[in-house]
């Protein structure tokens, strides 16, 4: 029993630290790729591989030592600079480095399964044989490198499948080559093989942490000691004062705690953005594109649970901007731009949200194409399509089996793509913008809450009833005349610069005593989902609360248009609204999309 | 020794001895196995939750839990009273599930053997999946009714997308 304990602690250390390696070998290649004489980069990928490979033969897995043994192999050659750092080699070595991250996940997994892994090997292994020769100088210095050392050894190994006139000096590491076929294992580019059960903690955030817990001890003997005296009675006249200050001391130190324990969660965005450098690489390669991608911000925290779910839309969205958005180089030029085009990630802070936003330079949304298509596909009629404004033929792009393509290629085309974009983002709670100029290019914005256990709400009531709003999803409050209001198809809307907002008087939804409506002025509260507006009438707005959010239990948690529920100061518990669950419904009830049926 | 061999709907071992707590409904006399009642609480503020089941008569904090309620008397088809100082939450453990049912007042508990557990009269409390009450118990001049907890709450699970429509 304890040798399984062990053993399987060591498993999981080994899993551990093999995850950490590969995820810096991802980051080294790239970098590496672009300046291919870095010796210092290239050590260290080799020391990752050469752990890896070693714990691996300690622990019996076959496959896995296979691998990376002819990995470490070719890595051992470039070292000692007898083999030349081609995009080719860094193809193979990449794929290598996919298929070990496969293996890896099958062992975490526990379902180890034979991978077909002779593929990558046998590649690996014509790397090596074609060094095997006496270094023929058919090749004459390469020009790129700036090492200064290009030893006579140095051989290119090229010339297998590549254009005769490649040349190695590209810089994107990008080049315009035909399409090439995908290396079949690693490009399925795994799932990062993160844990989600174990969290990885900052020591100092541990003895922040400490040290807080410390002053709330304090604060508890003071309290205990309060109630001594005070029971004692024999001066009971600052009792008073004395709890009014040790109130506001234990509230200082409690909302400190909470903040430090709410940062233990926190994960930096940048573990979700690492894999993109490769993805756009590869991607790029394949489509015969120029892309730089710049990303920004990749040190900026929110909650881990956040980060899974945004790591499928982000790559959709990748994808999509690189298929789609970006042009060949040729289009590029014709249109006056540089060859290049530019993929700009980024992420920030703003308030409690975190932006995410992908923009690239490429051509843009072309609003009547993606008309005709939605047309051409029965998405939208030709009623509907008339009235429409140019956001809300943005949005079209989210309907599922929407897509630009006449076929679905191996990238995209299915139409699935941007439906998990909104579904995902739905899911969090988040809202998504689109900015597109035809031409120019396009962003992609993406607003999302920090944390999923603790939110930031807006308290409204509905006719005497307190539910709480999650702020994330709140894109504005407005007062408005009961006159502004118009009814389209029995549904109530309220005219706004782009487009009619659909209104739910929330009274009706939620089946109260309706007192709204007589009332000249009433509330709206804009919220968002997605790419999808609804304005939710409320009788009044309480105030904004930082709410704990609680379950409802599993039998209530089917409640159409409730998310979950938190208590209040006085012990009550309020309901918490779920936007884009109410925002569905709307639709079903006749929702602006839907009123020609 | 009073250790009690059960398992779901009802099934005990010849001869157990069954401890339940006894409560009153519209003057007839239930039982909850004591096993299954987390505690007693008195009635306290109900938020209503929209759309849920008619018989729900919302969620309530217990220490900092949001805990579900149902009424007996809804969920039975009884008259409705107002609630009075008597009236008490009976807070059932499922599986670690907790839900609240209220009653008009809890007596006492009791103890029985299974012998003493007699069928339902068919056709009595009947739900779409089967009957609300597991069997009787005869107690000289009384008859108490036992419920069948899982019949009772699981059976409110909502599919999503039911309402809101109307």
């Amino acid at each position: 029993m304890s040798q399984l304990c062990e053993d399987k602690e060591l498993l999981e250390e080994f899993l551990a630290e093999a995850t950490d390696l590969l995820d810096n070998v991802d980051d080294d290649l790239i970098t590496l790729e672009k300046d291919p004489g870095n010796l210092e980069l290239l050590n260290r990928v080799f020391r990752a591989i050469h752990s890896v490979k070693g714990n691996a033969s300690f622990l019996d897995f076959e496959l896995l030592v296979a691998i990376t043994h002819k990995t470490e192999d070719v890595l051992n050659r470039l070292r000692k600079e007898e083999l030349l750092l081609t995009p080719e080699v860094m193809d193979v070595i990449m794929e290598a480095v996919g298929l070990v991250k496969v293996l890896l996940r099958d062992i975490k997994r526990e379902e180890i399964q034979d991978r077909p892994i002779e593929g990558t090997i046998t590649r690996l292994a014509e790397i090596l044989v074609a060094l095997a020769p006496p270094p023929s100088s058919s090749d004459p210095s390469p020009p790129d490198m700036e090492t200064g050392a290009p030893a006579p050894s140095v051989v290119r190994v090229v010339e297998t499948e590549s254009a005769p006139g490649f040349a190695p000096e590209l810089p994107k590491a990008v080049t315009s080559e035909p399409v090439r076929k995908a290396p079949p294992a690693g490009e399925t580019s795994p799932d990062e093989p993160t844990d989600k059960s174990t969290v990885r903690v900052d020591v100092k955030r541990i003895d922040d942490l400490i040290n807080q817990v410390g002053e709330l001890v304090l604060e508890r003997n003071r309290m205990l000691q309060l109630h001594t005296e005070y029971q004692n009675g024999l001066d009971n006249s600052a009792f008073d004062e004395e709890f009014a200050k040790l109130a506001k001391r234990i509230n200082f130190v409690t909302s400190e705690l909470q903040a430090q324990v709410l940062k233990m969660r926190l994960i930096p965005v940048g573990n979700v953005f690492k894999k993109f450098p490769r993805i756009v690489r590869n991607l790029s390669r394949d489509l015969g594109k120029l892309v730089n991608l710049q990303i920004f911000g990749e040190d900026t925290e929110l909650d881990r649970s956040v980060v899974d779910e945004i790591s499928d839309p982000l790559t959709h969205l990748i994808r999509n901007a690189l298929d789609h958005g970006l042009e060949l180089p040729d289009e590029r030029l014709a249109a006056g731009k540089q060859p290049g085009g530019t993929i700009v990630l980024s992420a920030r802070h703003e308030g409690n949200r975190i932006i995410i936003s992908l923009k690239d330079d490429g051509r843009g949304i072309d609003t009547e194409r993606v008309a005709a298509k939605a047309l051409e596909k029965g998405l939208i009629t030709q009623e509907q399509l008339a009235g429409i404004s140019q956001q809300e033929i943005f949005d079209l792009i989210f309907l599922p089996g929407f897509s630009t393509r006449d076929s679905a290629s191996d990238l995209s085309g299915r139409g699935v793509g941007m439906d998990v974009v909104r579904t995902n983002i739905k899911k969090l709670n988040g809202i998504i913008e689109i900015k597109s100029a035809k031409g120019t290019g396009s962003e992609f914005i993406l607003k999302l809450p920090l944390t999923l256990a603790i939110i930031q709400s807006l308290l409204v009531d509905v006719s005497g009833e307190t539910y709480s709003i999650p702020l994330s999803a709140i894109i504005e409050t407005l007062r408005v005349r009961q006159d502004e209001f118009h009814t389209i198809g029995g549904r109530k809307v309220l005219p706004q610069r782009h487009a009619a907002l659909p209104l739910l008087n929330l009274a009706q939804a939620f089946a109260v005593a309706d007192e709204v409506t007589d009332r000249e002025y009433c509330y709206v509260v804009v919220v968002g989902a997605a790419e999808k507006r609804l304005g939710l009438l409320v009788t009044r707005l309480l105030g904004q609360q930082e709410v704990a959010i609680k379950s409802l239990g599993a039998s209530l948690s089917n409640v159409p248009g409730i998310a979950g529920s938190t208590i209040m100061g006085d012990g009550r518990v309020a309901l918490i609204i779920d936007p884009a669950k109410l925002i569905e419904f709307g639709e079903v009830r006749g929702g602006l999309r839907h009123r020609h049926h | 020794m009073t250790s009690t061999m059960t398992t779901k709907q009802g099934g005990y071992g010849a001869g157990a001895v069954i401890q339940l707590v006894n409560f009153l409904v519209d003057n007839e006399e239930y039982g909850v196995e004591v096993l299954k009642v987390r505690e007693i609480i008195r009635m306290t503020d109900v938020t209503r939750v929209p759309n849920a089941p008619d018989f729900v008569d919302g969620v309530f904090n217990l220490r900092g839990k949001v805990i579900p309620i149902i009424s007996l008397r809804k969920r039975l088809a009884l008259p409705l009273v107002a609630y009075d100082s008597n009236t008490r939450i009976i807070v059932i453990d499922l599986d670690n599930d907790l839900t609240g049912i209220i009653v008009d007042s809890v007596a006492e508990v009791i103890r029985i053997t299974s012998e003493d557990i007699q069928p339902a009269p068919e056709g009595t409390a009947q739900d779409n999946n089967g009957s609300l009450f597991s069997g009787l118990v005869n107690r000289g001049e009384r008859l108490l009714i036992l419920l069948s907890l899982d019949m009772l709450l699981n059976c409110y699970t909502l599919k999503s997308g039911d309402a809101v429509n109307h």
